[in-house]
């Protein structure tokens, strides 16, 4: 187990290296933030005067020695634009996202099971068909589009919810957060539900078929010759022997609405993480952009290594070495 | 729906009512107190006005500052923290402040705070804003007296872009929370940043013109334009920056709302390159250097077409390179009558110039900056295909664009931007676009078709060279006429602003598009 960690942690400080590497890479061909930020009008001195304040007059190696002796120092840098701590600006922002993908994630795990076995465990009837058949259109629909009409039928036409922004926020274990409100609810609800279709319908479509496969295991036929109801054959002994690529697929998809929720962020205004790295990639800001891009790595690092403990706990028989 | 905005609106009221201590509003009963939010299409970035030169930071800006002179809507000056000011000789200035000027904290305004303020802006990422200043000192507690490195008719007019500071609580403060915690002397203070989210802003009962109308004002930032219109319409926001041109005709259609629109500052120009040898255009010599052919490209430019069809009407062709609001504009004087469209007119040009088979270069441009920018270079494609002139485009997003064309531009034969000059003065935008390169230090510095004349030149020199505005506004419309007859860049449109409203709130679209809460009320 100890060494199992070991290498994890090895691992992701090469993956996070990697990243910061590559960004810095990246950054260096696209222009020079400095004349994003000076008027049009800066005269060479003020141009150079604005860089030194910035640190961009040295060179990308230089600029980089310096990025990773300050991270040694646990500085993540500060961003050109905001002149503020980059680590702090999406630490600030976090709350909001990781509000609006657990509930995503909710709604999708709790009509997928259901749906996903069903459909597995009757592959034939109209209804498993229909179901199908309404997980691609959820797979194919664009999330700005579906963002749109949803604002556009349950905010403007029938006024249900509130069409964009966040509601008042409580606090709540230090964090900032909006579901302990109604108001705050009815806010988070639109976008969470835009966000969830996509997911929803992948792990519907994954269950399904794992149903499927499992169904036809010896071992779900002598549990239903030992009298087993339906609901116990299906539940405990198919989705139970199920679940391995679901937790697999899952832990991925959490990663992925967290780090790029972006689009449905910019549609409901909502304050969260994903609008800052496409801003922050607009006007070229750096050092956001590296310490956005390890912060990712490092969490999907920590929701894999998450998956593989689930992994043990669901199958005894996989240890973790 | 609404009713349930209005109960938010009155639970941030309390809680901002609770962040300042409550000391000096607790009296105002809730009903009584008026409230606005207005969405813009981004967040401020750094609240210092010191470190930051975008639009949404600087509308914060002049609700949180003032400056020794202020701008109306039209772009007028007026005194502002001082109350009167005179030129002593060519290079100096006397500035008396007004007295009993509140900042925020309680502190009265005084000489030292105008003084610090230049001296710390001399270090910041906006020096150029004092460019103008070579020193400053007080001369006791209400007055300023500024030297410039030169005579600089138009002193008090740069001020207005210099807000002030206060002394002893920004060296407290320090930079980098001067960024998240303004304090000055303007109408509103900073009640609650949530980031993304709203800037939340309460009045500032001593402020010196008197307290404000609207007791407390959000900023919400919505950046997607449909989002922007659907708060509007479901109540959640009173007034909105940049409606959409798409949801113009559905607001205006809907009885609750109005539509305001009004021409910006910001002009399309198109940079011609004028040297002897362009980078783009594979031929021994410059066909451009020809006025002639500078001649046939602004008559092959149908500007009113790229302002009904590309624009949906939503543009105001430029007569000039400067509004008529400004110093230098000359009355009676419009390019678009001067150089008409006229094919046949064009192709005479082309043809008496030597190049009837026309030539081909590339057009630098922006695709995700200004309004349409990529569809107008389509059109200009088209527009000059008709003179044989192919026209190849480079559109680059903005991170690349502003460093790709920066002057000396050795890529670039023709480039199109946007130049806006709030400075209400022609003079700071043709030394810097138009005045020949290298001559002076702080000229030209981004005059990117390298031209160069010595009869424009002579007329800025003259300008820069008296302290008396009169004389200026006259050196200044010599410069422009010199422009218009030599065209070393093509004018096409201001873009316009527009702006969505709920019926009864007064807004008040200003020509720098800093929307201000002081100006605006709430029925």
């Amino acid at each position: 187990m100890l060494g199992y960690l070991l290498k994890r942690l090895i691992q992701m400080i090469v993956v996070l290296w990697a990243v910061s590497v590559l960004v810095f890479v990246m950054m260096s061909f696209t222009g020079d933030p400095t004349y994003m930020m000076v008027p049009l009008d800066a005269t060479e001195e003020q141009i150079e005067q604005a860089r030194r304040l910035l640190g961009l007059h040295d060179s990308h190696l230089v600029q980089y020695w310096r990025f990773l002796s300050s991270l040694a120092q646990g500085d993540f840098g500060r961003s050109f634009v905001f002149r503020q701590p980059a680590m702090q600006l999406i630490l600030e922002r976090l709350p909001a996202t990781l509000e609006i993908v657990s509930l995503a994630m909710a709604f999708a795990l709790v009509l997928a099971i259901p749906l996903g076995v069903y459909a597995g465990a009757n592959p034939q009837r109209a209804g498993s068909r229909a179901v199908m058949a309404g997980s691609l259109v959820g797979i194919s629909l664009p999330g700005f589009w579906l963002g749109m009409v949803l604002i556009f039928v349950f905010a403007v036409k029938l006024q249900f919810f509130p069409s964009s922004g966040r509601g008042p926020t409580q606090e709540w274990l230090g964090l900032r957060v909006s579901f302990l409100s109604w108001e705050g609810l009815r806010h988070l609800i639109l976008p969470a539900l835009t966000l969830s279709v996509g997911t929803l319908a992948i792990l519907m479509r994954i269950i399904r078929a794992e149903m499927m496969e499992v169904m036809k295991q010896d071992f779900i036929k002598f549990a239903r010759a030992k009298g087993t109801d339906r609901r116990g054959v299906l539940f405990k002994h198919g989705l139970k022997n199920a679940l391995i690529p679901l937790i697999t697929v899952f832990g991925l998809m959490l990663g992925d609405l967290i780090a790029f929720a972006t689009l449905t962020e910019t549609i409901f205004a909502w304050p969260g993480i994903g609008k800052l790295l496409v801003d922050s990639i607009y006007r070229g800001d750096r050092p956001v952009i590296v310490v956005y891009l390890m912060f990712v790595a490092f969490m999907f690092v920590v929701v894999n290594f998450i998956v593989d403990m689930l992994y043990a706990l669901v199958d005894p028989r996989i240890k973790i070495k | 729906m609404i009713k349930n905005g209005l109960a938010s609106f009155s639970r941030r009221g309390a809680l901002a009512l609770a962040l300042l201590g409550g000391a000096a509003l607790s009296g105002i009963a809730h009903a009584q107190e008026k409230s606005l939010t207005v969405a813009l299409t981004a967040d401020a970035v750094i609240l210092d006005p010191h470190a930051a030169n975008e639009l949404t930071g600087n509308i914060m800006f002049y609700h949180f500052y003032d400056a020794l002179v202020a701008r109306t809507p039209e772009l007028g000056f007026e005194p502002g923290l001082a109350e009167s000011w005179q030129v002593v000789d060519d290079t100096t200035w006397i500035f008396k402040l007004r007295k009993g000027v509140k900042f925020h904290n309680g502190d009265e305004l005084k000489a030292s705070d105008v003084v610090f303020t230049f001296e710390r802006l001399k270090k910041a990422l906006m020096s150029n804003l004092v460019a103008n200043i070579a020193s400053s000192r007080a001369i006791d507690d209400y007055t300023v007296e500024i030297k410039t490195p030169k005579p600089y008719a138009v002193l008090h007019m740069a001020l207005a872009e210099v807000l002030i500071v206060s002394e002893k609580y920004t060296k407290a403060t320090g930079d980098e929370q001067m960024g998240l915690k303004p304090m000055g002397t303007g109408p509103y203070k900073l009640a609650e940043w949530v980031k993304e989210d709203r800037i939340v802003m309460a009045a500032h009962a001593d402020y010196w013109r008197g307290k404000p109308k609207i007791d407390k004002v959000t900023f919400k930032p919505i950046t997607n334009p449909a989002t922007r219109t659907a708060a509007l319409l479901t109540g959640g926001v009173d007034v909105i920056q940049d409606l959409s041109v798409r949801d113009v005709a559905g607001v205006k259609a809907n009885a609750g709302f109005e539509v305001i629109t009004r021409p910006s500052l910001l002009n399309m120009v198109i940079a011609i390159d004028t040297r002897e040898k362009s980078p783009t255009i594979d031929l021994p010599t410059n066909p451009m250097r020809d006025r002639r052919v500078r001649e046939a490209l602004v008559r092959a430019i149908n500007v009113e077409a790229i302002r009904t069809v590309v624009m949906n009407g939503f543009a105001t062709p430029s007569e000039q390179y400067v509004p008529s609001s400004h110093l230098g504009y000359v009355p009676g004087l419009d390019f678009r009558k001067t150089y008409s469209f006229d094919l046949e007119k064009a192709r005479a040009l082309m043809k008496e110039a030597g190049f009837e088979k026309g030539f081909a270069m590339t057009l630098d441009t922006t695709n995700n900056r200004y309004v349409n920018d990529g569809a107008i270079a389509q059109a200009l494609a088209g527009m000059f295909a008709r003179i044989n002139v192919k026209l190849n485009l480079n559109l680059m997003p903005r991170s690349n664009f502003f460093g790709y064309i920066r002057a000396p531009s050795d890529k670039s034969s023709f480039i199109m931007s946007g130049w806006d000059t709030p400075s209400g003065d022609a003079g700071n935008m043709y030394s810097t676009l138009l005045y020949s390169r290298g001559k002076k230090p702080g000229f030209g510095q981004a005059n990117r078709g390298a031209f160069s004349n010595e009869e424009f030149d002579g007329w800025i020199d003259k300008a820069d060279a008296t302290a008396d505005i009169k004389q200026r506004h006259a050196f200044l419309q010599e410069a422009t006429k010199v422009a218009t007859r030599e065209i070393p860049m093509i004018p096409l449109h201001y873009e316009q602003d527009i702006y969505a409203a709920k019926k009864g709130i007064k807004v008040v679209p200003r020509m720098d598009k800093f929307i201000w809460a002081y100006e605006m009320d709430v029925n």
